[in-house]
């Protein structure tokens, strides 16, 4: 999960355009823009405040929390291959 | 995981048509990454008239029939229920004009993309962050692994892609 992707799913699931959000929010429009796509990222207050301003709050507590690296490896090796060689491999692993 | 299963055979015959579609859920999720098997497809199709009826002359080619045995009548199918499921020649195919947490085809045709499967097929295909805002909607038990492996997908994505910084 990014802080980009969470803000788009809010905002989306608010059923609110980018505008007005920035309208609910009084942060700029581009701004807005460019935190979804990740291109740089809100601080964590921003973010809680964005995230309200779509109707939703950010639940944050502490859990344990161990890398799955045997999982990420996997992903990481379905990401190195084209969508045609995923779905092939997906085809081959299903027989 | 048993059954048939032919994917490049449903998303030829929704070419054939020029059906104007998104490809969601499991296969969606594979087509980006992940880990995960799947025996089915699911599409967003556009709820157009013109495209629903080439979407039924697809369905005609695939043999489609409902949970009844019959053909699918489209229009006052997708009417009645949220989630359209059938059985073709070519495996399952669930048509959804509205998945969770989305506005259907026009919310979601703006971040999918097309993808190269092979064979001369790119169907479009719901961007990670659609994929995910599906899952989180249904807040199923079900969903969670699938919804963990997508946001791991997008954070390894954008770790691949560029360096990051933090701006207030």
């Amino acid at each position: 999960m990014t802080s980009g992707t969470l803000i788009r799913e809010a905002r989306l699931r608010a059923r609110l355009s980018q505008v007005e959000l920035s309208e609910r929010s009084g942060k700029d429009r581009a701004q807005i823009a460019r935190w979804e796509r990740d291109v740089v990222q809100p601080s964590f207050e921003t973010l809680r405040e964005l995230v309200r301003a779509c109707g939703f709050d950010l639940e944050t507590t502490l859990v344990p929390y161990q890398a799955d690296t045997r999982h990420d490896a996997r992903l990481q090796k379905t990401l190195q291959r084209t969508p045609q060689e995923r779905l092939g491999a997906m085809l081959k692993a299903r027989r | 995981m048993a059954g048939v299963f032919d994917p490049i055979a449903v998303l030829h015959a929704l070419e054939d048509q020029r059906v104007t579609y998104i490809v969601i859920g499991g296969l969606g999720r594979v087509i980006h990454g992940s880990d995960e098997l799947t025996g089915g497809i699911d599409i967003v199709p556009s709820t157009r008239e013109e495209n629903l009826r080439r979407l039924g002359l697809a369905l005609d080619e695939l043999n489609a029939r409902g949970p009844d045995g019959k053909p699918p009548m489209l229009e006052r199918d997708l009417g009645r229920q949220p989630v359209l499921e059938l059985e073709t020649d070519a495996g399952e195919l669930k048509v959804v004009p509205e998945p969770a947490g989305t506005r259907g085809y026009d919310d979601l045709r703006r971040a999918a993309n097309r993808e190269p499967l092979g064979h001369g097929v790119r169907p479009s295909v719901a961007s990670l962050g659609d994929l995910a805002r599906m899952l989180a909607a249904l807040s199923r038990e079900q969903d969670l692994e699938p919804l963990h492996t997508v946001r791991r997908l997008v954070e390894l994505e954008r770790e691949r892609s560029r360096g990051r910084s933090i701006e207030r």
